[in-house]
């Protein structure tokens, strides 16, 4: 077999593996957006108690490693198995992978994604959030015409960076929970064809060219959005959307 | 336990304690030494990485500029795990390429294809040390690129005429980069090293799966469940209390670097022409 | 050839520097009684002091290396250590790639545990879930014979699978019955023993790099004694209690 052949062969290999990262990324990212909504809005709030959980929560979630919150969430699952789980006849559901995986990178990304929105929330020009006192506007009025809209633009670019960090993270789900039948993501995939022919430069490449590709579709999709969101700007003033933002996690 | 601590403590409180600091648990308060290695070694390999990237990323020469533009960008597209997996089992396998060049016969080497390495005296045994040296420098080449980013963007920034100024005194090239603007560079570049350095702490939880003894590890065996006397103490299942140690660990470094790095920007930022950035 | 998913040495830091002649004995420190890491931090159980005993009948010098469970044939081969004493049963799959002395625990019957609770019709396995220890003689059986029926979950070490299946997550555990019996013993009616004993292995022996003939001649001398004289069988009743055993 040449080489390319070898490469062809792979790429048919991972190419299921890669739909279980891809599954990961999108059953959380919609629910971590909405998450981090909620989480951003209780950080903004005036109450100190509410403002203060959601800032705690932040912190811990970014402070501390993908790694050992999905080690630490499924042990936590397990030993509420017997008591909770079971009882109320879930625990094939919550225990599995496929859902317990998602939950924590909904966790996770929430945090994330709400310190993003937030940093974007404060930069809302004073000036339209006035103007729209002075018209009267009620509180939702204000959040949903004017506050929102100026928040998304901003929050956008790093929100972006955040997705592909995201989709970087579902690496890591197989390594902590338990892998069931033959359902097995890219790096699981890799690591056990790398077991039987030890030729490490071919499947990691080819599982990195997943990564790479993947990642640059949702550079795309998300860069065309942020087109649509500035529609309303002149077009030389728009950032130019790179592949390598410099925003970081 | 001494007598006279179980006498204020109380029994209970004393056969705590007693078990938190028997020897299988001081192995793994021993073990954080190499998740402390490998996040100071694994940063210095960052920065030396991010500042020869960010070096070639400003040359004027347009191959280093390629070259810097690949490393930045390949490296950032595709998962910390991955690149951290495949580079010490990459490099080993390079090595013992080289050995088996030279350690291996023509039959042993027709006999063992498919197979790693070609012959037994091609191997290179890698104990802990070896790993964790070859983790480091991995963790240092995937946040190196984030680093040169960083760092290039922070060259950029650096007032044009301070460099204009030092090329008048008749310094060369290098002396201008090396006595004015990198010098210079950090105070722009703190911000984003202090989040880069974030993100490398986080990823020093990953040595478990380059077959080092680390406090993941260790948290996972201490927490398994016991049944047996003659182990030791007899507990059901409790690794979610160890890893929630580590959790409440990580979290506690990250606020001391968050201090730390605050200090740093205060220090650094005396003196500066463009306090604007501060 | 190495694993990329915790192979090695777990750098139990037993002991330093290992002089040219020290035979070293891989181990899993994670499988009691067989082989488990103590409290004080040390390895111990019944292989320890068995290997400790051999060692001292051959006249060598031994020293142990914690390794983990599915990477310990591969990490053998490669050098990391000269015998594999574990608990591994002598099959002839195994005997593809490495050597064995002969078994020093005789044959034992692989068994199911379960919740007390559990109902299960074993002539017709369906449905259900199955813990195993990945790479192990029970992951192999499982995976030949009730995997397509039903759902396999395969831990890295048998203290996991025991957690899961305690925690309601696996609805059977399939394990050596030497592993399991203190296990439900000490679980105090909560787990129980069903279905067939199935036999896997043909007992324990020690596990060797192709080729290491002359360590294999000590160390199969060194069996043939401790089997005349005893002093296995007291080990195996300091251990395990019920036997099996060797004399009769």
């Amino acid at each position: 077999m040449s080489w390319f052949d070898a490469i062809i062969n792979d790429i048919i290999i991972l190419a299921k593996p890669s739909l279980f990262n891809i599954y990961f990324a999108l059953a959380s990212i919609p629910i971590g957006f909405l998450f981090a909504i909620g989480l951003t809005l209780m950080k903004a709030s005036k109450s100190k108690i509410i403002s203060g959980i959601a800032s705690a929560y932040i912190y811990a979630f970014r402070g501390s490693p993908l790694f050992i919150q999905l080690f630490m969430f499924y042990s936590i699952m397990l030993s509420l198995n017997l008591s909770v789980w079971k009882p109320m006849g879930i625990d094939h559901i919550v225990l599995h992978p496929l859902f317990l995986g998602p939950m924590i990178l909904i966790l996770n990304t929430s945090a994330y994604s709400a310190q993003i929105l937030y940093g974007a929330y404060q930069n809302v020009p004073k000036g339209e959030l006035e103007a729209a006192r002075s018209f009267g506007m009620g509180r939702v009025r204000q959040f949903l015409s004017v506050i929102w809209p100026n928040m998304i633009r901003l929050a956008w670019p790093a929100y972006t960076n955040e997705v592909v960090f995201l989709f970087h993270a579902t690496a890591l789900i197989y390594f902590t929970l338990p892998v069931i039948n033959e359902q097995k993501d890219l790096m699981n995939k890799a690591g056990e064809l790398f077991e039987k022919d030890y030729n490490v430069f071919l499947h990691f490449s080819v599982a990195a060219l997943y990564y790479l590709a993947i990642s640059f579709v949702i550079f795309l999709a998300f860069g065309l959005f942020y087109k649509y969101l500035m529609r309303h700007e002149a077009a030389a003033k728009i950032k130019k959307f790179k592949f390598s933002p410099k925003y970081i996690r | 336990m001494p007598d006279w601590l179980t006498n204020i403590i109380g029994q209970d409180l004393s056969d705590g304690l007693a078990y938190i600091t028997n020897g299988k648990h001081m192995m793994w308060y021993a073990s954080f030494r190499f998740t402390i290695f490998a996040g100071i070694f694994g940063a210095l390999c960052a920065l030396t990485f991010g500042l020869l990237g960010a070096i070639m990323l400003n040359s004027n020469f347009f191959l280093f500029r390629l070259i810097g533009a690949a490393y930045a960008n390949v490296v950032r597209g595709v998962p910390d795990v991955l690149f951290f997996l495949f580079f010490p089992l990459a490099f080993e396998q390079g090595v013992e390429y080289f050995l088996a060049k030279s350690n291996c016969t023509a039959d042993e080497l027709a006999a063992n294809i498919g197979n790693w390495p070609p012959c037994p005296d091609a191997q290179w045994f890698l104990g802990t040390n070896e790993y964790l040296i070859l983790a480091s420098v991995s963790l240092g080449i995937v946040y190196g690129a984030f680093c040169a980013n960083v760092i290039h963007g922070a060259m950029k920034s650096v007032n044009k005429g301070q460099l204009e100024a030092a090329k008048a005194y008749g310094m060369k090239p290098m002396q201008v980069m090396l006595r004015v603007h990198i010098p210079q560079m950090w105070i722009y570049a703190l911000p984003g090293l202090s989040n880069i350095w974030m993100l490398l702490v986080k990823a020093t939880s990953l040595l478990s799966l380059l077959q080092i003894a680390d406090i993941v590890l260790w948290a996972d065996r201490l927490g398994a469940p016991n049944y047996l006397k003659q182990v030791g103490l007899v507990h059901p299942d409790w690794r979610w209390k160890y890893y929630l140690v580590l959790f409440l660990f990580y979290i506690l470094v990250t606020f001391l670097s968050e201090r730390a790095f605050a200090y740093l920007r205060k220090k650094t930022g005396k003196g500066m022409v463009d306090e604007a950035v501060l | 050839m190495k694993k990329i998913i915790l192979a090695a040495a777990i750098a139990v830091a037993l002991s330093s520097a290992a002089s040219a002649q020290t035979v070293r004995l891989g181990t899993e420190g994670a499988y009691a009684p067989w082989n488990f890491i103590d409290d004080s931090g040390k390895l111990a159980g019944f292989e320890i002091d068995l290997g400790n005993e051999l060692c001292k009948r051959a006249a060598i010098e031994c020293e142990f290396v914690a390794n983990e469970w599915d990477s310990i044939i591969p990490n053998l081969i490669a050098g990391n250590y000269d015998a594999i004493i574990a608990g591994m049963s002598i099959t002839e799959e195994r005997k593809e790639s490495i050597d064995f002395t002969q078994d020093y625990y005789p044959s034992d019957a692989s068994r199911y545990a379960m919740a007390a609770g559990a109902n299960i019709d074993f002539d017709n396995l369906s449905g259900i879930k199955i813990g195993v220890q990945g790479a192990t003689i029970h992951a192999s059986y499982v995976e030949a014979n009730l995997a397509a029926n039903n759902t396999v979950l395969s831990y890295e070490t048998a203290d996991q699978s025991v957690a899961d299946l305690v925690a309601g997550n696996i609805d059977v555990l399939l394990a050596d019955g030497s592993f399991l019996d203190p296990i439900i013993e000490a679980s105090s009616g909560a787990l129980k023993f069903g279905g067939p004993d199935i036999l896997l292995g043909g007992g324990v022996g020690l596990g060797l790099r192709k080729g290491d003939d002359d360590l294999e001649a000590k160390l199969n001398a060194a069996i043939d004694e401790v089997k005349a004289d005893g002093t296995l069988d007291a080990l195996i009743a300091k251990w395990f209690e019920k036997g099996p055993f060797y004399s009769n």
